[in-house]
This record gives structure tokens, C-alpha cells and sequence, in this order.
């Protein structure tokens, strides 16, 4: 049984499809990347996988459980957790209490100041702004913020979305040095949607490449990053088309 | 001198009334964008549970009779469990509707509501005595101010507060103040929208029965249109205020029963009985000056 299995999803907002029958597997501890160009449907798969948005077709399970048609906050308390594309930090609350807003969920509710503190060995800046409102953090440290957030609902599957998006390249550096290590320390299943290739070859892991609401490729990141296949995904047609 | 004090008292007291309204409407617009015009009929509901269900002209007090101490708790529970039941039956059903049609069913909802009290009650405004004694007088820094008058005073201060506490030291209102910024998020980490607006329409509710407390000691009529005349105040303090915005609900709540009183005592006696229409004449010099509200909330993003 894999983590994750995403079978023949559909998603479409009114009569524009998003997603058509989008097949997919995930394996316990892995790490895969979601690329492809602007309106692919990355998004939306996260939606509908975390439950924010409706499936018009197909079936998802996690762990063996249906998640199709359960609420964000069932799915939720599951073990997905998501650091949302524009990452949605709560601006008006705190830093802390940011770091709060997921943990109602938990059992282990005595394990939680622990959970607090060790973020704020991982992320000293939020340690030293935590009564800060959240909304005056830089985009760097509210994308730390949101990634903190995100575990501190101790998931199993962490999905993110767009991480490195409007940050400076050595703070997109930072930011998947973190998630790399925070998957070996908590075995953690990650999901991560990123439109540069490169960088995912960097970071090492599968990659799954969608194009108008479809899968078009699925493999080891690092064999995509120059291949014909990641061209065709972003400009409609293969190289050898292009040449002739 | 005294008059100062006495004007200062009339308008804390007014003031407190439309605070304490203009909260009940706030807190279920930050939660889920809704105004709920239902709000007034809560406080009508609340004011006529107090009084033997009959259509005679004079009231016979049921609830009224029980012992303060007895009747506030139940009374809010009941303001809570009627705002409650509503969302269950009405607005529950509507999450994914827009925010007029949501405004709609609320306006036909109190429609409901005061009707339903109208057939059981009959129509005719009724004298009801809670609490007479409070009415008395007592001499205050020269003035002579009733005792309720105090009473509402320290009341909205104490509601204020506990709200105030209740938002920012509970779970409940962590996941209120979060939810009211960004609903998705929230449930996406967890947080159980039907909790959350649960937990709005119940204090939304207990703050209509204290409402219907204050007014029915302070007018001693039970009138089954007494919900929309302060609902309208109200609703004008929460937008006044910025919707949205629980502080600022509070503050534009005094601000127009400060502004009532003052236009009352101080325009000229033969304008006086028009003096509601220099009041809403200020009510749109306010929302022309900062259309946005006197208090801007800090996000007005969809809700669910
Ligand atoms: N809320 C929405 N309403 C209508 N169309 C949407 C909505 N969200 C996304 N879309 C459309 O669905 C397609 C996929 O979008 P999205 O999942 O955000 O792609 P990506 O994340 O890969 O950029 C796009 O054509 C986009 O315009
Ligand atoms: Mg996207």
C-alpha cells in the first residue's frame, strides 16, 4: 500500500478542467516534486489531495483511508499537512500563536512547548520575534513560518507548494536545506511543487510532470532537467518536432 | 456640572447597549462574511422568553420571576441556543452561497422569528417589570443617574473584557481569530469550521440576551419590534466601525450613542424630534470621510 495514491482525479472550476484523470503514487518517506508551467493544475492537485478543493472525478487514499470527499480538516487530522502556495501565514496573529493554530488536532497535547521550542531551534528568527505579529516577517521567514506551522500539526505527509516563490535564490537554498532535513529527522513523506528543475535535480528525488491537467512524465528528477520531455511540458511539443 | 456627569452616563450606558449589539453582528461577519440581520429578533426573542407565552396585554413574567442569579445564565444560554439552532437549520446549509444571499435568509429568517413572536404574543407593545428596583435613582458626582445606568456601564466593560480574553487566551479563540483571517487555512490545519462558527453564533447569541437584559429592565416594554430598530443602530456601528473589526464594532457603538445622546441634549428644541436624521446625516459624513470603517480589519478575504 503506498502513502499516497491519487487515481483518474478530475478537478474543474465550472466548466474549465483543472485536472483530467491524474494518476499517482507516493511511497512512505519519499520525496517527489510536482513541476510543470504556469496552470498546469500543480495546484489544484494539492487542493484536491488536502480537501480545499472539490474532485469532479477519481479517488484519493492515504495510508489506505478515502480522502475524497472528507473536509480540509479531517484530512487534516489524517496526517497531511500543507504549506500553501503564498505560504497564508495568519498576518494579525503572532508568530507563536501561528504555530498554534495546528496543534488542536493533536493527542500529545504535553508534547506540543516541546514541538514550539524545537522550531525555534530550527528557526532561530522566528524564536526571536515570536510575539511579533506574523505579518511583519520578511517573505523568507514567513515561508519558514508556514513550513512550521505546517509540522506543527506532526504530519505524516507534508505537501508544499511553491516554496521558493518571490524568495532570493540563497534563501531558496535555505529553505530546502530545511525541508531535506526535517524529512531525514522525522521521516517525513514530502510533496513538493517546484517549477524549476534544476533545482529539484539539486535536491534530489522523483519528479512528476504535469501539463494541462495531465501527467506527461514521471521519474528520477535528475534525468529531467535537460530532456525533451520538460521542454514538451512547457512549450507544447518535443524538440524533434521543433527541429523539423 | 451635574449635567455633564448625567449626559457622560446617558451616553456610556447608550453607548454600551450599541457596543454590545454591534459585537454579536461582528463576530459572526468575521467568522463566515455574513450579516445577520436575524441579530435584533435574538434580542426580541431573548426579551419575550422572559414573559408567560399569551396574547393579553398585560405580561405575566415566567423566566422574569427566577432569581437574577438563575435568570442571567439561562437567559444567555437561550440567546445562545436560539442563535445556535439558526445557524444549524439556515446558514449551515448555505456555506458555499454568496454573502448577499446569505444576508437574505438572515432578513427572512428575523422575518421568521418576529413573526412567530407576533402569533404567539400578539402584536401589542407589553409593560414588563424585571428588576424595577434598578431604576431608582442614586446620586452620583451630583447627578442623579439610575442604578441600571451603572449597571449597563460595568456590564459592557465586563463583556468587553471577557470577550476580549476569551479571543486571545483560548483555543476557541485562537481558532476564531485565525479562522476569521483565512478560513481555509485554518481548516487546513485542523481547525473545525462547524466549531468555530458553533462558537460564533452561541457568544453572538449570550450577547443578544444581555442586550435583551439591559433593554427590557431599561424600557419595561416587551414589543415585538423592538429587534429591528437596534439592529439598524447596530449594524450601522459595525460598518461604521469597519466589518470585520471587534474593536471597532465597540468603539463606533459608543461613538453613536454618545453622538444620540449629545445631539438630544444640545440641538435647538424645535429640531429635536428630527434629531435621528442629523444622526445618520453624521452616520454618512463618517462612512464618506473613511469608507473603509473608522477601524480597518486586517483582512477582508472570503470566507469557506
Ligand atoms: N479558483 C479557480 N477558479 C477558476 N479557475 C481556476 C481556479 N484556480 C485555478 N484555476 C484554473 O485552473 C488551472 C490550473 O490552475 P492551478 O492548479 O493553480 O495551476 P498551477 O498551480 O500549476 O499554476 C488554470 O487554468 C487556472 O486558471
Ligand atoms: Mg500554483
Amino acid at each position: 500500500m503506498s502513502k499516497l495514491g491519487v487515481f483518474d482525479v478530475s478537478v474543474r472550476y465550472g466548466k474549465v478542467p483543472a485536472l483530467t484523470d491524474v494518476t499517482l503514487h507516493l511511497e512512505e518517506g519519499e520525496r517527489v516534486f510536482i513541476s510543470g508551467p504556469n496552470g498546469a493544475g500543480k495546484s489544484s492537485l494539492l487542493g484536491a489531495i488536502s480537501g480545499a478543493v472539490a474532485t469532479s472525478h477519481g479517488r484519493i487514499e492515504m495510508d489506505g483511508d478515502l480522502l475524497t470527499g472528507r473536509s480540509p480538516e479531517a484530512i487534516a487530522r489524517l496526517g497531511l499537512s500543507m504549506v500553501p502556495e503564498g505560504r497564508e501565514i495568519f498576518g494579525s496573529l503572532s508568530v507563536d500563536e501561528n504555530l498554534r493554530v495546528g496543534t488542536g488536532l493533536r493527542r500529545d497535547r504535553n508534547a506540543v512547548e516541546g514541538d514550539i521550542a524545537e522550531i525555534y531551534d530550527a528557526f532561530p528568527i522566528l524564536g526571536e520575534r515570536r510575539n511579533a505579529s506574523a505579518g511583519a516577517l520578511s517573505g523568507g521567514q514567513q515561508q519558514m513560518l508556514a513550513i512550521g506551522r505546517a509540522l506543527m500539526t506532526n504530519p505524516k505527509l507534508m505537501m508544499v507548494d511553491e516554496p521558493s516563490l518571490g524568495l532570493a535564490p540563497k534563501i531558496v537554498d535555505q529553505v530546502y536545506d530545511t525541508l531535506v532535513q526535517l524529512q531525514e529527522d522525522r521521516g517525513l513523506t514530502l510533496l513538493i511543487v517546484e517549477q524549476s528543475s534544476t533545482r529539484a535535480a539539486r535536491v534530489g528525488g522523483r519528479m512528476i510532470l504535469l501539463r494541462s491537467g495531465s501527467v506527461v512524465g514521471d521519474g528520477n528528477a535528475a534525468d529531467f532537467a535537460e530532456t525533451d520531455l520538460l521542454s514538451e511540458a512547457y512549450f507544447g511539443k518535443s524538440n524533434q518536432e521543433v527541429a523539423q | 456640572m451635574s449635567s455633564a456627569v448625567q449626559l457622560f452616563f446617558d451616553a456610556a450606558s447608550l453607548g454600551g447597549i450599541y457596543a454590545m449589539a454591534a459585537l454579536g453582528i461582528a463576530l459572526i461577519f468575521g467568522v463566515m462574511n455574513l450579516v445577520n440581520f436575524a441579530h435584533g429578533e435574538y434580542i426580541a426573542f431573548c426579551v419575550f422568553a422572559l414573559i408567560v407565552p399569551s396574547t393579553e396585554a398585560v405580561a405575566v413574567m415566567f423566566l422574569g420571576k427566577a432569581p437574577a442569579i438563575l435568570l442571567i445564565p439561562i437567559l444567555l444560554a437561550i440567546g445562545g441556543a436560539a442563535a445556535v439552532a439558526s445557524e444549524y437549520v439556515v446558514f449551515r446549509h448555505m456555506r458555499k452561497a454568496t454573502p448577499v444571499a446569505m444576508m437574505i435568509s438572515s432578513f427572512a429568517l428575523g422575518f421568521i422569528i418576529q413573526n412567530a413572536l407576533l402569533a404567539v404574543y400578539g402584536g401589542r407593545p407589553k409593560a414588563i417589570s424585571l428588576w424595577p428596583d434598578l431604576n431608582t435613582p442614586i446620586a452620583l458626582a451630583g447627578a442623579q443617574l439610575p442604578l441600571l445606568q451603572l449597571i449597563v456601564i460595568l456590564t459592557t466593560l465586563v463583556v468587553v473584557c471577557a470577550l476580549a480574553l476569551l479571543l486571545k487566551k483560548t483555543r476557541l479563540g485562537l481558532e476564531m481569530r485565525a479562522a476569521a483571517e483565512n478560513f481555509t487555512m485554518a481548516r487546513l490545519l485542523g481547525v473545525r469550521a462547524n466549531v468555530v462558527i458553533t462558537g460564533a453564533f452561541a457568544l453572538s447569541g449570550a450577547l443578544a440576551a444581555a442586550v435583551a437584559l439591559i433593554m427590557a429592565t431599561q424600557t419595561g416594554v416587551a414589543d415585538v419590534r423592538m429587534g429591528g430598530q437596534i439592529m439598524l443602530v447596530a449594524f450601522i456601528a459595525t460598518v461604521i466601525g469597519g466589518l470585520g473589526s471587534l474593536p471597532g464594532a465597540v468603539a463606533a457603538g459608543f461613538l453613536i450613542g454618545a453622538a444620540s445622546i449629545l445631539l438630544q441634549g444640545f440641538l435647538p428644541l424645535e429640531v429635536r424630534p428630527f434629531r435621528d436624521a442629523f444622526l445618520y446625516t453624521l452616520v454618512i459624513i463618517c462612512l464618506l470621510a473613511r469608507p473603509q470603517g473608522l477601524f480597518v480589519p486586517s483582512s477582508a478575504k472570503p470566507r469557506i
